[in-house]
């Protein structure tokens, strides 16, 4: 494996991440709740595309306009459930409400497809190789470019981040506020999808999926800075590069083989927790814990 | 009469803030809303744009009864609400801010995100700059020229001196005549009563949540009550 492959690998598990993250993210600011039910999403994502392509026999590119669309739904239903009749309530209901439906988005998976692990079809037609992880960075990268424009230049995505800082205030001025929440849910799932599609043809998809990328999207978000989009992206790319650099080094720095214990995933894993720490410790709101603060 | 609040309660669990409170706002007139600190004014203005809901009573807007419509219709028939405190989006840009408020077109958008440049010339220095960036005196204008965007028949500029140097109350206050001189009519709730009753035709007086004197405004601005009340002598 040479640097190249690495870091292909390492932008294409990063973008994937992000997409994860930023889900997460959305739903966190337009709501001030955390939604945990965001990995079972991405774990639905997975099947959803395991399931079209028992059907359609196409590629995963052509695939993924129907997964995302059928995770928005999903993540309408979602707000109309267990997001709506809560919004008065304190957001720890919400963390309550989200996690419940994590759990049942688990046991319709088991139900559905057995605990054994699927794979999604690639976004390419034809074999394994740098292409596709090429065109993971790029599918990636249009949809968190489109989500940009979409928030920062379209009346709907004003709409949206008008919502999410002041709710009342959003009302008064003529938004409908309820439906902009819902449709953040549906954004939100729509990533969600893309990313279990992506992450199910990188790995394999299983029903219990879900906690390891909530886990991810938790710590991207927290070590981005809470409520950052850059920063989502940015903590994403951090945890891929851990994931896939740090494995790799003893190949990169054949000097390291010795101590070739230390390169393990496992290792990797707490080397990562070890950084997450010291940057908490250092940096408590995170890299881009300061974009948007509001004058004393 | 454009806006016609009639007797109106609301209360705030066990706590009455309003009641009984009748007004009205006449097309194209400019209405001060005078009273002490917890007379009920911001709670008047919170229930007009319906942010709250009152326990008994009627609001008719342009012959409407928008009693029961939820906030947003309201402010797409045409209210403008500029609430205490500014409360601009913090992390969106000016023009943002503008822009978010508007329901018009993209050309008329644009025309009318001009005309706010004009009427507040410091808004339009650094339209990119985010709102949590802007000095008190910025942020009020960003926040009246928000409530303008989509052309509302009626402004409801709740104390928008607050907080502000006398220099800049003056700024923000000024531009009042110009406004309603433009077509749109103003409730404005202010504490500052001689300046309020200065831009406006009529005042009324709220105490402890009852209506208790309203009137031109020159013959507020001359009456012993309120001299002794809101005037300091």
């Amino acid at each position: 494996m040479d640097l190249g492959q690495i870091v292909f690998n390492l932008l294409a598990l990063g973008a994937a991440y992000a997409l994860v993250a930023l889900g997460f993210v959305l739903i966190l600011n337009a709501t001030g709740a955390v939604n945990f039910a965001q990995g079972d999403l991405v774990m639905a994502g997975g099947f959803a595309a395991v399931s079209f392509a028992s059907m359609l026999d196409w590629p995963g590119v052509l695939l993924l306009p129907l997964v995302m669309a059928g995770l928005a739904l999903v993540g309408v239903a979602v707000a109309l459930v267990a997001y709506l009749p809560l919004r008065r309530r304190p957001p720890e209901s919400v963390f309550i409400s989200t996690i419940a439906v994590g759990i049942i988005a688990q046991n319709a998976a088991t139900l559905g497809f057995g605990a054994q692990a699927r794979a999604a079809p690639p976004l390419l037609p034809g074999g394994d190789g740098p292409g596709q992880k090429l065109a993971i960075i790029l599918v990636a990268a249009a949809l968190i470019g489109a989500l940009y424009v979409m928030f920062m230049h379209t009346q709907t995505g004003r709409r949206l981040r008008a919502t999410a800082q002041d709710r009342d205030i959003a009302a008064a001025i003529g938004i409908r506020v309820d439906a902009m929440v819902i449709a953040t849910f549906a954004v939100a799932a729509s990533l969600a999808g893309a990313a279990g599609l992506l992450l199910a043809n990188l790995f394999f998809v299983t029903p219990v999926d879900g906690a390891n990328y909530i886990l991810k999207a938790y710590i991207a978000v927290t070590i981005g800075g809470w409520g950052s989009i850059a920063g989502a992206v940015t903590g994403a790319l951090l945890i891929a590069l851990f994931e896939v650099l740090w494995p790799a080094l003893p190949l990169l720095l054949p000097g390291l083989d010795a101590i070739s214990g230390a390169f393990s995933q496992t290792m990797s894993t707490i080397a990562l927790d070890i950084v997450i720490l010291l940057l908490l410790m250092l940096r408590p709101q995170g890299l881009f814990g300061q974009a948007a603060r509001s004058r004393a | 009469m454009l806006l016609e609040i009639e007797n109106c309660f609301v209360s705030y669990g066990q706590i009455a803030a309003l009641r009984g409170v009748s007004l009205g706002v006449p097309a194209g007139g400019a209405v001060a809303l005078l009273g002490a600190n917890g007379a009920g004014k911001s709670t008047l203005m919170r229930t007009i744009i319906g942010l709250l809901r009152p326990r008994a009573g009627r609001i008719r807007f342009a012959g409407t009864d928008i009693t029961a419509l939820p906030a947003a219709s309201r402010a797409r028939l045409g209210l403008g609400y500029c609430p205490e405190g500014r409360r601009v989006f913090p992390g969106l840009s000016i023009r943002d801010n503008l822009l978010v408020a508007c329901w018009a077109g993209r050309a008329e958008r644009a025309r009318r995100l001009e005309q706010m440049f004009t009427l507040f010339p410091a808004l339009g220095e650094r339209p990119g700059a985010n709102a949590w960036q802007l000095s008190g005196g910025q942020q009020q204008m960003l926040a009246i020229g928000r409530s303008l965007m989509n052309a509302p028949r009626l402004l409801l500029l709740d104390e928008p001196s607050l907080g502000l140097s006398p220099r800049l109350t003056e700024e923000v206050l000024g531009r009042i005549p110009q406004i309603v001189a433009s077509g749109t009519a103003v409730l404005l709730a202010e504490q500052n009563a001689a300046r309020a009753l200065s831009v406006c035709g009529h005042g009324s007086v709220l105490r402890l949540g009852e209506l208790v004197l309203a009137g031109p405004a020159a013959e507020l601005a001359a009456s012993p009550d309120i001299r002794r009340a809101f005037l300091g002598g």
